[in-house]
C-alpha cells in the first residue's frame, strides 16, 4: 500500500505526461475559421468611453463604430454617419437694433465680398446679428467684425464659476434672485463650475456674482475666461446610416449619438475623453438619423473627437455605473462586424461575426485575442501558429524577411523618440548646448543598430508621415566637431579629467527612463557612450514606469529623459508644447516656452482649412525643431509577420464587386480590412464574382 | 487543545489586520497611481483625473481610504479601481486555474520528493544517494525563469507543440478526450517548473526523517528478529517517518492559491500570481488589500493547521 | 566537524568552487574600482560588433550593445556575490537578534516575538519586495537590505529552537547560577554551540538570495543597469533570446554553478554538524 504511493503515483504522473503530450503533438492541422491575435496586455472594460489603453482600443475596434473614422490614408471618413457637414454662425451684439440694421444692410451692401468670406447669410434681429458661414473659424468673422463702427457694438465677455459642487442648482438659484440679467448662453462643466456668457466687460457681473455667492457661503471662484467681442459657434451636421443596427437587432439612431454624449459628460462616468467634447455647447436631433453638434467656439480638432466608439442608448441609459460594470463593460453590445462572444479572464476573449453587419458579414467564423504577457512566449505562440501574426521584435526582422514561409508588414509608426531636456535646469537654457547634444549623438547609427534600419531620423514633433508634417526640415547631422567646437563656445571647456567645465561646474547630469523598454534603455546608453566622447558625463538610472512618471516627470524632478510619444495624426499639439502647460502633472514637462509657438499653437485650433493647416502645423514643427527642447531621435515602423498562407483579403470594390488579394499593408497599417480577412481554406464561402489578385 | 486553537485565532484575527493595516500604508506609500489611462496621455486633463480620484475617494486621508477598503472587503462590494469589478469576483475567477495548477504541482513535489526521498535513504552513502542529491540541489539552484525558456525553446525546436494557456488554441479536437488531455498538458509544464524546488525539499525532508527513523531502537529490534529488510523498510520505517511528511501538508494550505508571477508569466497561465503582480504595477489597490488580507488569513490558518496535525499525529506533543 | 565535513568529497568540490568564485569576485571588484578593462570593459559599447556568437575575441560573444558577456560575467560576479553576502547578512543580524531574545527570555517576550514572526511570514514576500523595491528604487543596496528583510524569520526560528534546548543543559545553567548577566550568557556560551546551525543556514541563505535578484530582474526591478549582474545579463538578455542564446546560457550557468556550489557546501556542513551533534 505505502509501497504503491512511493512508486505507483510518481510512474502514473510520468504515464499521463507522456500520453498529454502525444495527445497535444499529434493534432492535426485543421484549422478553425478564426483568426487568433496575440495581446500582451489586456482590455480592463471593454466600454470606449471609459478605458483609453491600446489594449481595449484594440478588441472595440472589432466591436463598436463611430461617426467617423480614419479611412485607410489616414484621413478622416465617415462610418456610421453617411454624411456631414461644418458651418458656423457668428452672432454679433449691438448697443440698438439700429445698429445691428446698419451693419446689416453694410454686410448686404459687400455683397460681392461673400465668396471670399464663405458667408451665407445675414440676417438681424433685434441688436443682434447673425453671420452663416460655410466653413467655421475666426478670420472671416474678426475681418467682417472689424468693418462695424466699435461704438455701436456691444462686447462680450464669459465668465467660469467653479462652484465645486451644485453647479446647476446654484445657477438656478442666481437666476431665480435675478431673473432680470440679460445672459445670452449657458454652460455646465460637471456639476463642478459653470460658464456663462454675458453682454458688457462683464466686471459687474463678476462683483455682483461673488456677492451673491458669498451670501450662499459658497466660496466659488468666478475669473474670465473668454472675452472675444462675438459668438463664433460651429456647427456639424451628422446625416446618419439608416441601414445600423445594435448587435441585439435594434435600430442606431440619432439618440445613441446623444447619449454617448451625455454619458461622457456624466461626473460618476468619470470618462477619460471629457476634455475632447467640453466645448460642444449642446447637441439637437431633429430627427432619427440627424445629429446636430454646436459648438461654443471654433476647434477644428473637434472633429476627431467624434471617432469616439458609441455606445447603445437602449441598453446603458438611466442606469448607474455600477450597472454598466457588471452587465455591460464585459459583454458589451456595439454594431461593429464582430459580437461580443465569450471572455476567459486573463487568457482569452473571443467575437464571433455580426451575421447582420451592414456591409456584410465578415468570413471569419471568429476573432480570438490571446494574452501572451511575455515576448518571448509571444513570438513561440506565432510560430507554433497558436497565434496568426506578430510584431516583429527589430532584431529579428532580418531572418523574418527572408523566410519565404512568412510575409513581413513594415510601415512607419504614428509614434517618434525624443531625448528631452529639462529647461528649467540652467545647463539646458542655452539653446547652443542642446544643439550641440544633437550633433554629438549618431542618431544614424541608432537607427542602424537599435532599430536595425526600421525607422527614419525624426524631424520634429509631427512623424513625416502625417499629411502636415513639414517636409523641408532637415534633421541636424552627425558631427561631433560641430559639438565639440559649440561647447567651447558656449564657454564649457575640458576640465583635468576630460569632463567639460565652466565657472567650476562639471557639465554632467542624470538621464532616467522607465524600465521594461527596452529600446530606451538602449538609447540611454547611447547617449551616454556618446556625450562621453565629447566630455560630457551622463549618469543613466532607470525606474519602474509608475515610479518614473509619479516621482519625477510629474513633479518636473529631473534632468532629462528617453521618452517616445505617440500620437494620432492629429496637428494639435497645444498639451505637449503650450507654455501654459508646464505645471507639474502637465505634458509639457520640460518646460518649453515660446510665444511665437503658443500664438500658432491656438491659431491652428480655430483653423479648419486644411492648407492653413498645414502651413500652421509646419511652421510649429519648424520653430520647435530649431528650439531643439527635445533631441528628436526617430520614427521606428512598425513591423508585423504572418504566415503567408493563412490569410488573404476579399473585400468589396467601389462597384459592388469584390477584390481577392493577399494581406496588405495601407498607411493606417496591415490589419485596416480585418473584417474582409478569410482563410484560404475556407474559400468556398466567398462570392464567386470576386477578382482575384495573386 | 481546544483553548489552544481559539487563543490562536483570536491572536490571528488581531494579526490579520495589523497586517492589513501595515501593508495598506506600504502600497498607497508607494508611488503612482492607479488611473485606468496610461500617463503622459495627451487627452486627459486635471479635471478628470480629480473626478476620477474623487469617485474613487483617492482624494481621502489614508485612513479613510482604508476603512473603505476594509468595508469593501466584507461586504463584498470593494471594487477594482482598474476595472470596476468586485475584486473578490476578480479573485475568484482566478481560483480554479490557480489551483488546479497549484494541486498538480504540491502533487509532483510530494509523488517525487517523496520517490527520491525514500530511494536516496535506502541508498544511504552510495553513488544513487550522492547523484539524487546533487540532482535535487540542482533543482534548487536552477534560476527559475531561465531554465523554462530553455525547456520552452527546447521543445518548441524540436516539436513545435502549444505550450502557453490552459488550452490550444485554433485547433478542432477530435474528441473530449483528447481536449482534457490538452488540459492536462497545458497544467503539467508549468506544474512540473514549479514544483523543482519542492522535490528537491520535499526529498532532502524524507530522507532525512527516514535515516533517523532507521536508527530508532524498533527497527533494530525488527532487524534483530529477522524480518525482510523490505518489509522493516516500508511497513514499519517509512509509516513513521512520513508523520512529518503528513504535518507538513498544513503548511501547503496557502501554497494552494499562491501565486507564481514568472512562470505564469511565461506560460500565459491566468492565476493568482499574475493578477497580484498586474496590480502592484497598476497601483490597483484594492485587489492588492483584498490579496493580501487572504494570503494572511490562509498563512495563519494553514500554520495553526500544522501545529494541530502535529499534535494529533504525534502523541508526544501537547498544546498548551 | 571538520574532518568530519573534509571526508564528503562533494562538499569540498562545492567549497573550492566557493573559493574560486571568491577569488574571481574580489579580483574583478578591484579590478572594476581600478577601471581596468580587463578581459575587455564591461560597459564599453560597440554597435559594429553587436550579437556576436562566441568568438576568439569576445569568448562568450557580445550583448545587443557590443558589449563582451565574458567580461560582464566576470565584472558582474562579485556584485551577485555582493547580493547573497549583504542580504544573508541582514537577515542573520536580524533572526539571530530575535531568535536569541525569544529563545532566552522564553514566555510573553517569546509568545509576541513569534507572533510578530507569524505576521511577517504572513506578508507574500514577493509582493513585498516588488512594493518595496518600488517604493524605494531599485538600487543594488535597498534591493539587499530588502530581501534581507524579508527572509530572516527562518533563521530566527531557528535559533530560537537552538536557544530553547540549550537553555536547558547544564553549563547555561551553572552560568546563571554563577550571577553571570544575560548577555554574557547568551553570546559567551549559548550562541558559540548554536553557531552549527546558523552557519549552515546561512550558506544556504546565500544561494536563495541570488536567485530572488535574479527573479526581480527578470521582472524588471532587479538591479539596474549599468550596473551588470548575473541576473540582468539575463534579463537584458531574454529579449534576444531566439536569436542569441549566448547571452543567456552563460550567465545562467554562471548563477547555477555559484548556487549549486553553495547548496552543497551548505548541506555537507549541516551533515557533518549534525553528525556532530549525534556523537556528543
Amino acid at each position: 500500500m505505502v509501497r504503491f504511493f512511493v512508486y505507483g503515483i510518481p510512474v502514473l504522473l510520468v504515464a499521463l505526461l507522456v500520453a498529454s503530450f502525444l495527445t497535444v503533438a499529434s493534432f492535426s492541422a485543421d484549422r478553425k475559421n478564426e483568426i487568433t491575435i496575440g495581446s500582451i496586455g489586456e482590455p480592463t472594460k471593454l466600454n470606449p468611453i471609459q478605458s483609453a489603453e491600446a489594449s481595449a482600443s484594440q478588441v472595440e475596434s472589432f466591436l463598436f463604430e463611430s461617426l467617423l473614422t480614419y479611412d485607410q490614408d489616414l484621413e478622416i471618413a465617415p462610418q456610421l454617419a453617411s454624411s456631414y457637414t461644418l458651418s458656423q454662425t457668428t452672432t454679433v451684439y449691438f448697443r440698438g437694433p439700429t445698429g445691428a440694421f446698419a451693419a446689416l444692410s453694410y454686410v448686404k451692401a459687400a455683397r460681392d465680398s461673400w465668396a471670399e468670406w464663405g458667408l451665407r447669410d445675414a440676417r438681424a434681429e433685434g441688436t443682434r446679428l447673425y453671420l452663416e458661414f460655410d466653413q467655421p473659424g475666426l478670420a472671416a468673422s474678426e475681418k467682417i467684425f472689424s468693418l462695424f463702427n466699435p461704438a455701436s457694438t456691444l462686447p462680450l465677455t464669459t465668465l467660469r464659476v467653479e462652484t465645486g459642487g451644485d453647479a446647476r442648482a446654484v445657477f438656478q438659484a442666481f437666476r431665480d434672485a435675478e431673473p432680470d440679467r440679460p445672459i445670452e448662453r449657458v454652460w455646465f462643466d460637471y456639476n463642478a463650475a459653470f460658464e456663462i456668457t454675458v453682454p458688457g466687460d462683464g466686471l459687474q457681473m463678476v462683483e455682483d456674482l461673488k456677492a451673491f455667492l458669498e451670501a450662499r457661503g459658497n466660496t466659488a471662484k468666478v475669473d474670465v475666461v473668454d472675452t472675444r467681442p462675438f459668438l463664433a459657434e460651429p456647427l456639424v451636421d451628422f446625416r446618419l446610416r439608416d441601414d445600423v443596427r445594435w448587435h441585439d437587432g435594434v435600430p442606431f439612431t440619432s439618440k445613441d449619438v446623444v447619449f454617448t454624449y451625455h454619458a461622457i459628460m456624466d461626473e460618476t462616468v468619470a470618462s477619460p475623453r471629457k476634455p475632447d467634447f467640453d466645448l460642444i455647447q449642446h447637441i439637437e436631433t431633429p430627427d432619427p438619423h440627424r445629429v446636430l453638434v454646436t459648438y461654443r467656439k471654433p476647434y477644428s480638432p473637434a472633429l476627431n473627437s467624434w471617432m469616439i466608439p458609441l455606445l447603445p442608448a437602449h441598453i446603458l441609459e438611466g442606469k448607474p455605473v455600477k450597472w454598466w460594470e457588471d452587465h455591460f463593460n464585459r459583454k458589451p453590445v456595439g454594431t461593429g462586424p464582430f459580437k461580443f462572444g465569450h471572455w476567459k479572464t486573463n487568457e482569452s476573449l473571443r467575437l464571433v461575426p455580426n451575421e447582420d453587419y451592414y456591409l456584410g458579414r465578415p468570413w471569419l467564423d471568429g476573432v480570438v485575442f490571446r494574452l501572451l504577457p511575455d515576448p518571448i512566449t509571444m513570438r513561440l505562440a506565432f510560430m507554433t501558429r497558436q497565434i496568426d501574426y506578430w510584431g516583429v521584435d527589430p532584431w529579428a526582422v532580418k531572418g523574418i524577411r527572408e523566410d519565404p514561409r512568412f510575409t513581413l508588414f513594415s510601415y512607419p509608426s504614428n509614434a517618434y523618440s525624443y531625448v528631452g531636456w529639462n529647461l528649467r535646469n540652467p545647463l539646458f537654457q542655452d539653446l547652443q548646448v542642446r544643439r550641440a547634444f544633437a550633433h554629438a549623438v549618431n542618431v544614424p547609427q541608432m537607427i542602424k543598430y537599435i532599430l536595425y534600419g526600421n525607422g527614419v531620423q525624426s524631424t520634429g514633433i509631427f512623424p513625416p508621415h502625417f499629411w502636415f508634417s513639414n517636409p523641408d526640415i532637415k534633421p541636424l547631422p552627425y558631427d561631433p566637431g560641430e559639438a565639440k567646437r559649440l561647447l567651447d563656445e558656449a564657454g564649457w571647456v575640458p576640465g583635468p579629467d576630460g569632463i567639460r567645465v565652466k565657472d567650476g561646474k562639471r557639465l554632467s547630469f542624470t538621464l532616467i527612463t522607465n524600465q521594461a523598454n527596452e529600446v530606451r534603455k538602449d538609447i540611454a546608453t547611447l547617449v551616454q557612450d556618446n556625450l562621453r566622447s565629447i566630455g560630457v558625463e551622463v549618469k543613466v538610472e532607470i525606474y519602474e514606469w509608475a515610479v518614473f512618471i509619479t516621482r519625477f516627470i510629474n513633479k518636473l524632478e529631473f534632468d532629462a529623459t528617453v521618452l517616445g510619444w505617440t500620437t494620432p495624426p492629429d496637428y494639435d499639439a497645444y498639451q505637449v508644447w503650450h507654455s501654459s502647460q508646464s505645471n507639474p502633472e502637465q505634458l509639457n514637462f520640460v518646460g518649453y516656452n515660446n510665444p511665437e509657438v503658443d500664438k500658432l499653437l491656438v491659431q491652428i485650433r480655430q483653423e479648419y482649412d486644411p492648407e492653413r493647416i498645414r502651413q500652421l502645423a509646419g511652421e510649429i514643427q519648424r520653430i520647435i525643431y530649431e528650439d531643439q527642447p527635445y533631441l528628436f531621435l526617430f520614427v521606428p515602423n512598425s513591423t508585423t509577420v504572418i504566415w503567408k498562407d493563412s490569410l488573404r483579403i476579399c473585400r468589396p470594390d467601389d462597384k459592388g464587386g469584390w477584390i481577392d488579394t493577399p494581406v496588405e499593408v495601407t498607411k493606417a497599417g496591415w490589419a485596416y480590412y480585418m473584417q474582409w480577412f478569410y482563410r484560404p481554406e475556407f474559400a468556398d464561402r466567398l462570392p464567386a464574382n470576386r477578382e482575384v489578385r495573386p | 487543545m481546544i483553548t489552544f486553537i481559539i487563543r490562536r485565532l483570536l491572536i490571528s484575527v488581531v494579526l490579520v489586520f495589523l497586517i492589513s493595516l501595515i501593508s495598506f500604508f506600504i502600497i498607497t506609500l508607494t508611488p503612482g497611481s492607479p488611473y485606468p489611462w496610461g500617463e503622459l496621455n495627451p487627452k486627459i486633463s486635471q479635471a478628470v483625473k480629480d473626478n476620477y480620484r474623487k469617485q474613487f475617494h483617492l482624494d481621502e486621508p489614508i485612513w479613510n481610504q482604508y476603512w473603505y477598503n476594509m468595508r469593501g472587503l466584507f461586504t463584498g462590494e470593494l471594487r477594482s479601481i482598474k476595472d470596476g469589478r468586485p475584486v473578490l469576483e476578480r479573485i475568484g475567477e482566478r481560483l480554479p486555474a490557480t489551483v488546479s495548477l497549484n494541486v498538480c504541482a504540491i502533487a509532483i513535489s510530494l509523488s517525487f520528493g517523496l520517490l527520491i526521498g525514500v530511494y536516496s535513504a535506502r541508498k544511504s552513502g552510495q553513488w544513487q544517494d550522492t547523484s539524487l542529491s546533487t540532482l535535487c540541489f540542482t533543482f534548487l539552484a536552477l534560476p527559475e525563469f531561465w531554465v523554462t525558456y530553455l525547456l520552452i525553446i527546447g521543445l518548441t525546436n524540436w516539436v513545435a507543440i502549444p505550450l502557453t494557456g490552459t488550452v490550444s488554441h485554433g485547433i478542432l479536437f477530435p474528441n473530449e478526450g483528447a481536449r482534457l488531455l490538452d488540459r492536462l498538458w497545458h497544467l503539467f509544464l508549468p506544474a512540473v517548473m514549479l514544483a523543482l524546488g519542492g522535490i528537491a525539499g520535499q526529498s532532502r525532508y524524507v530522507r532525512a526523517s527516514m535515516l533517523e527513523t532507521l536508527r530508532e531502537d524498533y527497527i533494530r529490534t525488527a532487524q534483530a528478529k529477522g524480518l525482510h529488510p523490505d518489509k522493516i523498510f516500508y511497513r514499519h520505517a517509512l509509516r513513521n517517518s512520513l508523520r512529518p511528511v503528513i504535518t507538513g501538508i498544513g503548511s501547503l494550505l496557502p501554497a494552494l492559491i499562491g501565486g507564481a508571477v514568472i512562470i505564469e508569466t511565461i506560460f500565459a497561465y491566468p492565476g493568482i500570481g499574475r493578477l497580484g503582480y498586474q496590480a502592484v504595477l497598476e497601483r490597483d489597490y484594492p485587489t492588492l488589500v483584498a490579496l493580501n488580507f487572504i494570503t494572511a488569513v490562509l498563512v495563519l490558518l494553514g500554520n495553526l493547521l500544522a501545529d494541530v496535525l502535529y499534535a494529533v499525529v504525534d502523541p508526544r506533543v501537547r498544546l498548551e | 566537524m571538520i574532518r568530519r565535513f573534509f571526508r564528503n568529497r562533494l562538499g569540498v568540490a562545492a567549497l573550492l568552487a566557493i573559493c574560486g568564485l571568491f577569488a574571481v569576485a574580489v579580483t574583478f571588484a578591484i579590478l572594476s574600482y581600478l577601471k581596468v578593462p580587463f578581459p575587455q570593459d564591461p560597459n564599453l559599447t560597440n554597435l559594429e560588433r553587436k550579437l556576436l556568437p562566441p568568438n576568439p575575441v569576445n569568448w562568450l560573444g557580445t550583448d545587443n550593445l557590443g558589449r563582451d558577456v565574458f567580461s560582464r560575467i566576470l565584472h558582474g560576479s562579485y556584485i551577485s556575490l555582493t547580493v547573497g553576502f549583504v542580504a544573508v547578512a541582514v537577515s542573520l543580524m536580524i533572526g539571530v537578534v530575535v531568535g536569541a531574545i525569544s529563545g532566552y527570555a522564553g514566555r510573553w517576550v517569546d509568545n509576541i516575538l513569534m507572533r510578530v514572526v507569524d505576521a511577517i511570514m504572513c506578508f507574500p514576500s514577493f509582493f513585498l519586495i516588488l512594493t518595496a523595491v518600488a517604493l524605494l528604487g531599485p538600487s543594488l543596496w535597498n534591493i539587499v537590505v530588502v530581501i534581507g528583510l524579508v527572509s530572516w524569520t527562518g533563521t530566527a526560528r531557528l535559533v530560537r529552537a537552538e536557544f530553547l534546548t540549550l537553555r536547558e543543559t547544564e553549563y547555561v545553567r551553572a552560568a546563571r547560577t554563577l550571577g553571570q548577566r544575560a548577555p554574557a550568557i547568551i553570546f559567551g556560551h549559548i550562541l558559540p554551540n548554536a553557531m552549527a546551525p546558523i552557519f549552515v543556514t546561512a550558506v544556504l541563505g546565500i544561494p536563495a538570495a541570488i536567485l530572488t535578484e535574479a527573479g526581480l530582474s527578470f521582472l524588471g526591478f532587479g538591479v539596474q543597469p549599468p550596473q551588470a549582474t548575473w541576473g540582468n545579463i539575463i534579463a537584458d538578455g531574454k529579449t534576444y533570446l531566439l536569436d542569441a542564446w549566448w547571452l543567456i546560457l552563460f550567465p545562467g550557468l554562471a548563477i547555477t554553478f555559484s548556487t549549486l556550489s553553495f547548496y552543497l557546501a551548505g548541506d555537507a556542513l549541516r551533515q557533518a554538524a549534525e553528525t556532530r551533534i549525534e556523537r556528543k
